[in-house]
């Protein structure tokens, strides 16, 4: 009788043996969720999307004059635009350094971006964590001012740093929270900045909501935590086009970078919008020659 | 008596193991030729299983191990195509429609019926390759065949600019060693 029970179990284990299916596992149990964000930009702030090694992001971003101009100056169009060029490298596939170039006062700006821990499709990791920082130099030569007035080199510096706390909560809904920080060395009037403090601290709310595959419409709310000055908000439209992503936006500030966003004061949200325009590109670096086709 | 059938089904179950091959690290590409642009994802980590006692089949590959080289690109396609967090594998279970008698470094043609599944999506296929003793104990398989994204409801890009074909490749080249 044992063996008959024991040529059950046997069968069965058979059965398990030779006509198992292999089990179905994945390679990488902490498989990071794919593209929080659409681009290393949302609206005006630094994302935790990171630059893959030997990939460079090149984006331009535009704000025109305030709306309240009407079709006379065709919604601030005409009024002149606030133009950032930055290019960013990916030096590994967590650390990046880029270069940015504003219109306004002439800024130059370097910067390195770190991704410290990326959220995982299994939620071991809940969500992703980056830092960034960077200093630049007002390089309008102010050549109107006697050479006296004139803002000498360290005069000209502003830095900034943050840390970026993202988490896709779902495939659609993504949020990011940013303490932020930026230092004036000396902020002079002839700087255009409303803010006369060195120090500013804020925090920098960034939400995406995709509506379709390759469009989401995102947020932006930047609350001044130090300073009496209006609190920057955003919103518009990102649409992802191969390897391009567009975003347009209203938004209060012309400023495009992260010194003058929180030094550079904001007009009331809906009255005084302005048009914003990004475009973000990715390039592959050192790629190796396709074959030929046979 | 008991212990005959005991003994007897013991006998079946350890003799199954003798023509089961095995890969871990199997090739499989997946070519893309659209007019504008030709673009291959690869993985290297396909599993599979040929049992040559039971005639059985089956591999799968986990998706998120697919790389085309561009970093981007691989996250478009986790994300907006094959949606990988939901459907992470591609697998093939089936049958050969004739079990092969293999000669040493001989490519013996075979054929296999069974399921394709990608995308959630299951599909009767039919696939045509050669399995080869290429020494004792080590069978290599090669094989290729075309599916139809459509056919598995994966939508083609409106406004991409590397294009991506309706029709894709998929290639396998793997070297299965003989469970012991």
């Amino acid at each position: 009788m044992r063996y008959i029970f024991l040529s059950v179990a046997v069968f069965f284990i058979s059965i398990f043996c030779t006509n198992a299916q292999l089990e179905r596992k994945l390679e990488n149990e902490n498989q990071p969720v794919d593209l929080i964000f659409h681009a290393p930009r949302h609206i005006n702030l630094l994302t935790v999307e990171p630059l893959e090694r030997k990939t460079m992001h090149f984006a331009i971003m535009h704000t025109f004059g305030t709306l309240d101009g009407g079709i006379e100056n065709l919604f601030g169009l005409d009024n002149g635009a606030n133009i950032q060029f930055s290019f960013e490298f990916g030096l590994s596939d967590k650390l990046s350094i880029g270069a940015s170039r504003s219109s306004r006062d002439k800024f130059y700006n370097v910067y390195g971006r770190y991704l410290l821990l990326e959220q995982t499709q299994n939620n071991n990791v809940p969500l992703s964590i980056s830092l960034a920082g960077g200093g630049g130099v007002i390089s309008n030569p102010y050549s109107f001012l006697s050479a006296t007035e004139r803002p000498d080199f360290v005069d000209r510096l502003a830095y900034f740093g943050q840390v970026m706390f993202a988490r896709k909560f779902s495939n659609k809904v993504s949020l990011q929270v940013s303490p932020m920080m930026a230092y004036f060395v000396n902020p002079r009037q002839i700087y255009q900045i409303e803010g006369t403090q060195n120090l500013y601290l804020a925090l920098g709310f960034s939400g995406k909501y995709k509506v379709t595959d390759r469009s989401s419409l995102t947020l932006q709310y930047i609350p001044n935590l130090n300073s009496d000055l209006k609190s920057n908000f955003g919103i518009g439209w990102d649409v992802e086009a191969g390897g391009h992503v567009f975003q347009m936006y209203f938004v209060t500030s012309q400023a495009l970078n992260e010194q003058y966003l929180l030094a550079g004061g904001n007009g009331v949200p809906g009255e005084e919008f302005r048009l914003g325009f990004n475009v973000n590109r990715i390039f592959a670096l050192g790629q190796k020659k396709r074959k030929a086709v046979e | 008596m008991s212990r005959l059938i005991f003994l007897f089904t013991f006998f079946i179950c350890f003799q199954g193991f003798g023509q089961e091959y095995l890969t871990t690290k199997g090739q499989v590409t997946f070519l893309s030729k659209a007019p504008l642009n030709e673009f291959e994802g690869k993985s290297s980590s396909l599993k599979g299983l040929v049992n040559l006692e039971t005639n059985l089949l089956d591999f799968f590959v986990d998706l998120n191990t697919l790389k085309t080289g561009i970093g981007l690109r691989d996250s478009h396609m986790r994300e907006n195509y094959l949606e990988t967090d939901k459907f992470p594998f591609a697998e093939f279970t089936g049958k050969l429609v004739q079990l092969p008698t293999l000669v040493m470094a001989n490519k013996t043609p075979v054929k296999a019926v069974g399921k394709f599944k990608i995308h959630g999506i299951e599909r009767d296929i039919e696939v045509l390759g050669f399995l080869t003793l290429i020494q004792n104990g080590k069978v290599e398989l090669d094989t290729s065949f075309e599916i139809l994204l459509s056919d598995y409801q994966i939508p083609l890009p409106k406004l991409v600019f590397y294009e991506l074909a309706q029709e894709q490749k998929v290639t396998i080249n793997a070297i299965l060693t003989q469970k012991k």
